[in-house]
């Protein structure tokens, strides 16, 4: 089977995100984050030469600017500021987590033809495949990991998947509607981000596995 | 165009105003001014809806309402409208108010209920999805107010769980796209009218994908069993007012878009979709009635209540019922803002939340007591409140459409949580009265319970079935 560039493109995304599992700095996780939403937006460029659709050119400059440069920087930002290094204490070692990672992208590609085939012109289902993983190993993340930081870069990477998903699946959904989801997300990670040094103040660490207090 | 910027006007004005003005009292009165306002705003614009001479009523892409979407906005202003004039007697009552949290909680409740009115009036999936997904941004600092440990981790909780599950509405909305290039539309549609014309042509198994990421995604903002963990934490933490306003205006907004949801399917396909909504309520009511046995605090408890009266609407919406959805989520929504805004009152007067530590109400204020005797009956469902007549009509049409069970399970569990609830707040108005029992203003913060209470009274009184279908 010969492969696509963008196929390419979208596989090494999800294999970066897999990459995040098994790294425990979360400043090592920053950075693979950064480049494989970069690759993200690289592959809405290459979406837009093959379809030469103009909008996706501006979806992709924003997803470059705002997730792959602003977003890190900012986290970086909270997380010097807060003074936490490294995860404390994840539910799976890396090693396994990564192993599920991988079997997880396998279980993607069996969902990915299951699905009914997309708009007929090509194969999308490598995209499919690339977008489910993202999106396991973002749920995989938010599931192991204890630290509120790694949290929010789940959810960051879960909503990365779903957009890749749109994009190879449906090629973009309308660009007011991707930029509007795009402003979502970035006011949702800056607060997240400024109740971080709340939970910091209040408790002492950023661990929410210890935030018990609340219950019936 | 006019229209849809003189209605964002006012909350974006007030947001702006209250993040200058350096008076607490001041911003208080504007906010609540300015909700009633905009209440009486949005009646003059959706008149011609409300007279009936029109079924829709297009502003520019992608703004629109429906008659449904129309009552749904106006209940949410009005709602918002009464607990900020609550707060204003509530807020005073509170001995430190640090200026700067005033001012951030004005300007968020006002982008709250801007985004709010959005979701019911947006015309496209899209944009739906981006204002609930705004109304959970907006909310969080409503919960975070307090900025105490058990605040900190409630919005925590509220902002991760109700964004990712957000997400995953974000995947149906994808596959609903998806589902209309594959059907009518070549290029693909998200404007709602579009999608609901095209009904039947939809690709059938993309569209139910997309429908049961919608229901997830919107459920766990809606807070149906088994994704409502959220919900009672941030409505026990948040202060009074914007407790009423999460259960009683935020909840509909989301269980709106599971509505918008199930409108995609042609009553040829949708049998199973329904069921499955139906069930779901079911169990939810089910198991949050069975919550409500054990509780220990009052306002976990009125949270509970709140996923019960989500699970009731939910039937509503499986059965395809618009005007019984929007009928009991007014009574729910009247009937329980003023519930909480009561408790809001007696839990600041005793300095506790906890059951065990309230009690003999009647007799350190009379009124009060009163007050939460009679919301409790508006809320579970006594006559001749109004939540009787929506909850008694949504059994009478699941025992005509369906199997018996589901009008079993409703009735089970409507009748464990009137008996939980009754019990509970039994404990609170009788026994030997609190020795540190402080009332401000009894009389002031007892207006609005009591008004929100004649209105759920009055709608008791004169809805009859026959008078639903001005809503379709």
């Amino acid at each position: 089977m010969a492969m696509n560039i963008y196929d390419l493109i979208a596989l090494s995304s999800a294999l970066l995100a897999v990459l995040m599992l098994g790294s425990m700095q979360i400043k090592n996780n920053l950075v693979f984050y950064s480049i494989h939403t970069f690759l993200l937006s690289a592959e809405t460029w290459w979406i837009e030469k093959l379809t030469s659709d103009t909008h996706l050119f501006y979806v992709g400059l924003t997803i470059c600017i705002l997730k792959a440069i602003f977003i890190p920087c900012f986290l970086n930002w909270v997380r010097i500021r807060i003074g936490v290094r490294s995860e404390s204490a994840a539910f799976l070692t890396p090693p396994i987590a990564m192993f599920l990672g991988a079997a997880l992208m396998g279980l993607s590609y069996l969902i990915s033809t299951q699905l009914p085939s997309i708009l007929g012109e090509g194969d999308t289902r490598i995209g499919a495949t690339a977008a489910m993983s993202i999106l396991f190993t973002g749920v995989l993340l938010m599931l192991t990991r204890k630290t509120a930081m790694s949290q929010i870069i789940g959810f960051l990477v879960i909503e990365n998947g779903i957009y890749l998903f749109t994009l190879t699946q449906t090629n973009g959904m309308p660009m007011i509607v991707e930029m509007g989801i795009m402003l979502d997300v970035l006011v949702g990670v800056m607060i997240c981000g400024l109740i971080l040094f709340r939970i910091k103040k209040n408790f002492e660490h950023i661990d929410v596995s210890l935030l018990t207090g609340l219950r019936d | 165009m006019e229209s849809i910027a003189l209605i964002a006007a006012t909350p974006l004005c007030l947001a702006l105003l209250s993040l200058l003005i350096p008076f607490a009292r001041v911003t208080r009165i504007l906010s609540a001014t300015g909700a009633w306002l905009e209440m009486a705003l949005l009646i003059f614009i959706f008149q011609p809806l409300l007279h009936g001479s029109q079924t829709h009523l297009v502003f520019v892409e992608p703004f629109a309402v429906d008659k449904l979407a129309a009552y749904f906005a106006i209940l949410t202003t009005g709602i918002v409208a009464s607990c900020l004039t609550h707060a204003c007697i509530y807020f005073e009552a509170e001995s430190d108010s640090n200026i700067h949290h005033v001012k951030l909680f004005y300007a968020s409740v006002n982008m709250f209920l801007l985004s709010m009115i959005s979701v019911f009036m947006c015309d496209s999936f899209g944009f739906m999805w981006i204002s609930i997904e705004a109304t959970t941004l907006f909310s969080s600092p409503l919960v975070y107010f307090d900025r105490t440990k058990n605040s900190v981790e409630a919005t925590w909780k509220y902002l991760i769980i109700c964004s990712v599950g957000i997400a995953f509405a974000l995947l149906g909305t994808a596959f609903i796209f998806a589902s209309s290039q594959h059907g009518a539309i070549p290029h693909g549609s998200l404007t709602i009218s579009l999608l609901i014309e095209h009904a039947g042509q939809l690709n059938y198994p993309l569209l139910k994908l997309g429908f049961i990421f919608c229901l997830v995604g919107y459920g766990t903002k809606a807070g149906i069993y088994p994704l409502h963990n959220w919900l009672p934490d941030a409505h026990s933490e948040a202060p009074a007012p914007a407790s009423a306003m999460l259960s009683g205006a935020l909840l509909n907004c989301a269980l709106f878009g599971i509505w918008r949801a199930s409108q995609l399917f042609s009553p040829s396909n949708r049998a199973f979709m329904g069921e499955m909504m139906v069930w779901m309520g079911v169990l939810s009511t089910l198991v949050a009635s069975f919550f409500l046995i054990r509780q220990h605090s009052l306002k976990r408890m009125l949270a509970y209540s709140s996923i019960e009266n989500v699970g009731i609407m939910l039937v509503a919406i499986g059965i395809g019922n618009g005007p019984l959805f929007f009928l009991q989520a007014i009574n729910h929504s009247i009937a329980k803002a003023s519930l909480f805004l009561v408790a809001g009152n007696v839990t600041q007067a005793s300095g506790t939340k906890k059951l065990k530590g309230l009690h003999g109400l009647v007799e350190s204020s009379p009124l009060w007591g009163i007050l939460l005797a009679l919301g409790t009956l508006a809320v579970t469902g006594a006559p001749p409140f109004g939540s009787f007549t929506s909850e008694m009509l949504i059994l009478l049409a699941t025992g005509n459409a369906a199997s018996w069970g589901i009008a079993a399970g409703l009735m089970i569990a409507i009748a464990v949580s009137f008996i939980a609830i009754c019990a509970h707040i039994g404990g609170i108005l009788f026994g030997s009265p609190l020795p540190k029992f402080q009332a401000v203003q009894p009389i002031r913060a007892s207006l609005i319970p009591a008004a929100l209470l004649i209105f759920s009274l009055i709608l008791g009184l004169l809805i009859r079935p026959e008078m639903l279908g001005a809503l379709q």
